[in-house]
């Protein structure tokens, strides 16, 4: 079985952001949650600074401690190695977002999307709300994705958690995951790690890397070579 | 509006990782009863449908995905053959899909009830039909017709498709108005300023970035704004590998952020370091001989302070070059350029050698942040002439023209215009184009360009005459023009006013009657002409989805029905015209608005789809397969062929410039005066030859140090859809993507040691306030800007627009506040341009 990994070229990043916007859309995630994230920094002193972007997600650890975490096996590695969440099984009880040192599990205290059931109007009768858009669609929000119901909740209830399954919808149907889909640099790869011909084993021998909380003891599987 | 923010991972650093995670309250099992979409779905029975994205002036070809009459998600057109294939797309286009579904979208046609006027009037809009609104809206087109004054009505255009020919073109001059005012002014048309009088090209450049060796930006921020931003993000990585980037930028930009050298200039001082450069690359002896030429006896003779016979010199395919150094660069050394710019003089002489070394494969890549500054129209110059020094322009891996799109005009009006219209076309336009402080000279013509910002005065001052009736469409001038709270005031005087529009825009609020547009993306027909990377493209705006509203295209679908409404009270020539259109396949005339739209269409692109029309480009069977592919592409740019004429005066690349000479000289004389009197009133230095040739000029700035201490400056933001997508929640909720910005804030970076003076901390709130206005925002310490300097990006500060842009609708509340509140009005008077840049105000700092 492969053991999906992703590699992310830092040189090729231009920080622009797609990755994590178009994840909310693919994945159908509410407001304040970013299971596509990205950390940045600038550093050193005028003229003399640097300006960093790392774009983040879940890691999908070979040794996760949220897995280890979780008391129900609602968070659990699949054959493919993906660090996966079953929304049937989850008690809510966030052992999983306590364990998870990366801050990429979010748990859903609102009900999801309440953007779409809001009634107000800011001009009464000559503007809608979100409630009104919403009811000329059969779907849970006006741009819903139903592809994401394919393998994973559609969109995740209030009461439990919710994180990045490195798209494994489309993985299942030979596709990519989407922020490599829609990363408009090219600064993303993904690919098998244990196929040594893959994309990301050519790029992992070619250029040194570096991974997220190396010393974490986690294993992570997002590698970033070169530099932003 | 309640809108949550969850805590966000805050991390320290790349190999420490700190997680603040997510955490709630309630750890209690939720029933999975309640939620929406878990069940499994059916497999996706979508299609990708193709339009265009109007996000930025990319103007890229894109597909959407359409589910169930849904549009779910938007890719690149993956038949596009530009750089920005391959489906990919900046995250501006993704975006749009919470423009289209918008709550807060105008639903129904409106009318406004209280007749005050104002920020804080409540309109008391209420819905009409669009019966009532086309009646209402013919009657005063009537009336300004019966008392011989259609001219008193403008037509304000913001961005638009080329079927704007027919409300921005043909509609007013058969109602009788020469007033149709566009906004290309306030865009950037200081900019093609500086290639016109240098090389006869008032357009935007492309750029051959897949062959360059250097690429050198003046205020050009291409990794997050216009004008080929997907292109830039998927070629930057091999940009990078093959070539070097020196970025002049008061701020560090998204591109800044990645290049090798950055250079925080002083905002406004832009054109020291262009003229510099020029003095380094001449008096080294690094020009590209092969297109300037060179000493007959191949002795360099530019050494600093001495002046040189012309004769000595024999050029190619350039003109003036001896002029240029004898009248500006002679002196003009890296230590002089330092003192003005800020920038260190070996900084200067690495970049202006870096970029000579690579010629002619270099790129100096002139943007608005160096050309829209009141000083502005040389500085544009002498960064685009660098261009000509090193020989790349319109050459391999430089900045280059594009290939020519083949399409149709509009059939002939004339037949259809009346004597009313005729005398009343003949007046002059109100944005005061030509007047002897606005020689506005698009393509050297004066009063050739529009002024658009003016236009605001022009109404308040009845200068030309006084203005009862006025068309606004796809535009917010109250928010997207500086001097931003004129505007307010000459919409709160105009009688009557119909804003077109998919959002209740600041301009809305200003309204008589609104007309809610369809949304440009998803929902109504148009084509746009483009180009990046060799490839120019035509692509079509279609309709993929049902309107979410009850809709119109502003463009045609409007004037079509107000042509109905005024051939049934008698008034027939606009729809005679209009239902002339046929369809170029059946030959039939346009039953409704509708078709008419479509037959516009048609008829403009049947060069590129008609299989009997041979183009420079991709050919189709007809009409039925380029609607489904959406994009024509060109076959790629053929370089160098503008050298041998580039069209100038002279026919060569000009650093004297004899076009602006005569252009100048012909506005002068209109007014009769001399060019020196026209620099002066046009707020330039100059005096005598050296206005004819690219030079330095100082920053003009508004406002006394002394009172205002700060350089205030403002940039784009890689989100921006052109100020149209801050009520859209990924804006808000990403806005951080731009360097040093903040989510759903708007931040002024100041840096840590005016920080320190002014005793603020990043979170503060402050007043800023310039001699013409005052805003409040959020304080932001960083290190990307220079002391001194207060850098704040454009789009948040909406008042309006909707409950996600506002920080209360209701209340007229804004979130943030608008740069163009603060910013006065002021132009680059030689090409009509609204100077937002080059620190155009000082401002002091208030803690509130």
């Amino acid at each position: 079985m492969p053991n999906y990994a992703m590699v992310i070229d830092l040189h090729k990043c231009a920080g622009c952001g797609a990755c994590a916007i178009t994840c909310k859309n693919e994945n159908n995630v509410p407001e304040g949650m970013y299971w596509s994230n990205y950390i940045h920094r600038t550093r050193g002193k005028f003229p003399n600074v640097r300006y960093e972007f790392v774009p983040t997600l879940c890691n999908h650890c070979e040794d996760a401690p949220c897995v280890k975490a979780c008391p129900v096996g609602a968070m659990y590695k699949d054959e493919n190695g993906l660090t996966l969440h079953n929304p049937d099984k989850c008690i809510g009880c966030k052992a999983c977002v306590q364990a998870d040192p990366y801050g990429v599990i979010y748990y859903n205290e609102e009900k999801p999307h309440n953007f779409w059931s809001d009634k107000e109007e800011a001009i009464e009768k000559g503007t809608s709300s979100g409630k009104e858009v919403k009811e000329k669609y059969d779907a849970p929000f006006p741009f819903y994705n139903p592809d994401r119901a394919k393998t994973y909740a559609g969109v995740r209830p209030k009461g439990i958690v919710e994180k990045c399954t490195l798209c494994d919808h489309r993985i299942k149907d030979g596709d990519v995951p989407y922020c490599v889909a829609s990363c408009p640099s090219g600064a993303r790869v993904f690919g098998d790690l244990d196929d040594p011909k893959s994309e990301i084993n050519k790029l992992l021998n070619k250029y040194s890397y570096f991974k997220l909380g190396e010393n974490f003891g986690t294993k992570p599987k997002v590698f970033y070579i070169r530099e932003f | 509006m309640k809108l949550t923010r969850r805590s966000f991972i805050k991390a320290a650093g790349a190999t420490g990782v700190i997680a603040v995670g997510a955490t709630g309250s309630k750890p209690m099992l939720q029933a999975l009863a309640e939620s929406n979409g878990t069940e499994k779905a059916k497999s996706m029975q979508g299609e990708w449908r193709p339009t265009v994205c109007q996000g930025c002036t990319t103007w890229c070809a894109i597909q959407v995905y359409v589910v169930n009459g849904r549009a779910v998600k938007v890719r690149g057109n993956v038949n596009s053959k530009s750089n920005n294939a391959d489906g990919k797309v900046c995250p501006r286009a993704h975006m749009s899909l919470q423009q289209v579904y918008d709550p807060d979208r105008i639903k129904t046609p409106m009318k406004r009830t209280n007749p005050k006027k104002g920020r804080n009037e409540d309109p008391k809009f209420v819905p009409i039909t669009w019966d009532e609104a086309m009646n209402e809206i013919a009657d005063r087109f009537l009336e300004l017709r019966k008392n011989n004054e259609p001219h008193k009505f403008v037509l304000m255009r913001g961005r638009y498709t080329y079927l704007r020919e027919i409300l921005y073109g043909a509609f007013p001059d058969l109602i009788g108005s020469p007033n149709s005012i566009s906004h290309s002014a306030i865009c950037a048309e200081a900019e093609k300023f500086g290639s016109y009088f240098t090389e006869h090209n008032w357009d935007y450049r492309d750029y051959d970035l897949k062959n360059t060796r250097y690429v050198l930006l003046w205020g050009a921020d291409p990794l997050a704004s216009n004008r080929q931003v997907p292109q830039a993000l998927k070629m930057w990585g091999e940009v990078m590998d093959n070539a070097k980037v020196a970025a002049v930028d008061p701020r560090l930009s998204a591109t800044a952020a990645k290049a090798d050298d950055w250079m925080p200039v002083i905002p406004g001082e832009d054109g020291a370091l262009a003229v510099a450069m020029a003095h380094v690359i001449l008096s080294e002896g690094l020009w590209y001989k092969p297109f300037v030429g060179d000493f007959v006896d191949g002795v360099n003779r530019f050494k600093q302070g001495a002046t040189v016979d012309p004769e000595t010199f024999s050029e190619k395919y350039t003109y003036g070059i001896v002029q240029w150094w004898n009248l500006e660069l002679k002196n003009r050394t890296p230590e002089w350029a330092e003192e003005r710019s800020g920038i260190p003089a070996e900084q200067i002489r690495k970049v202006a050698r870096g970029f000579a070394d690579a010629a002619p494969r270099a790129i100096s890549w002139l943007a608005p942040g160096t050309a829209m500054q009141v000083r502005g129209g040389y500085a544009a110059m002498a960064s685009h002439a660098l261009n000509g020094l090193v020989g790349s322009t319109d050459n391999v891996g430089g900045a280059i023209r594009k290939s020519s799109i083949p399409t149709n005009g509009i059939p002939d009006l004339k037949p259809f215009m009346d004597d009313i219209a005729k005398v009343g076309n003949d007046h002059k336009k109100m944005d005061q184009r030509g007047y002897k402080e606005f020689p506005a000279m698009k393509k050297g013509k004066s009063g050739g360009g529009v002024v658009t910002n003016r236009l605001a005065d022009g109404i308040l001052q009845e200068d030309p005459y006084d203005v009862k009736m006025a068309i606004g469409y796809w535009n917010n001038l109250p928010f997207s023009c500086s001097g931003a709270s004129r505007w307010e005031e000459a919409l709160t005087k105009l009688p009557f006013f119909v804003h077109i529009t998919t959002n209740p825009a600041e301009m809305t609020m200003f309204a008589d009657i609104v007309l809610p547009a369809a949304q440009s993306v998803f929902e109504r027909l148009g084509y746009i002409k483009s180009k990046a990377g060799t490839i120019a493209w035509l692509a079509m705006n279609q309709r993929v989805i049902d309107p979410v509203w009850d809709v119109r295209v502003d463009e045609t679908e409007i004037p079509y029905m107000i042509a109905e409404k005024l051939a049934e009270k008698g008034f027939t020539n606009i729809l005679d015209y209009f239902n002339s259109f046929k369809d170029p396949e059946t030959g039939k005339n346009p039953a409704n608005s509708w078709e008419f739209t479509e037959h516009v269409l048609k008829i403009m692109t049947q060069p590129v789809w008609d299989p009997a029309i041979k183009s420079n480009g991709d050919q189709f069977r007809g009409w039925q397969e380029f609607k489904k592919i959406g994009v024509w592409n060109s076959e790629p740019y053929k370089f160098r062929n503008k050298w041998d004429d580039f069209g100038t005066d002279s026919g060569k690349f000009e650093f004297y410039s004899e076009s602006l000479k005569h252009a100048l000289e012909k506005h002068a004389k209109k007014h009769n005066t001399d060019v020196d009197d026209i620099m002066e009133t046009t707020k330039y230095t100059a005096r005598g030859e050296l206005a004819f040739v690219p030079h330095y000029e100082e920053a003009y700035r508004w406002g006394d140090e002394s009172e205002y201490p700060y350089i205030f400056f403002e940039h784009r933001s890689r989100l921006n859809r052109e100020a149209r997508s801050a009520n859209c929640e990924w804006y808000q909720e990403f806005k951080d993507v731009d360097p040093g910005d903040e989510k759903w804030g708007d931040v002024a970076k100041v840096n840590p040691v005016d920080a320190a003076k002014l005793g603020l901390k990043s979170g503060d709130n402050v007043r800023l306030t310039s001699p013409t206005g005052k805003i409040e925002c959020t304080v932001k310490i960083w290190e990307g800007v220079r002391p001194g300097t207060i850098a704040k990006c454009y789009g948040q500060g909406h008042w309006a627009y909707g409950r996600v842009a506002a920080n209360d609708f209701k209340k007229h509340m804004p979130r943030g506040g608008n740069n163009n509140e603060l910013l006065p009005a002021d132009y680059e008077r030689l090409s009509g341009s609204t100077a937002r840049h080059g620190g155009v105000t000082r401002i002091k700092v208030e803690k509130v």
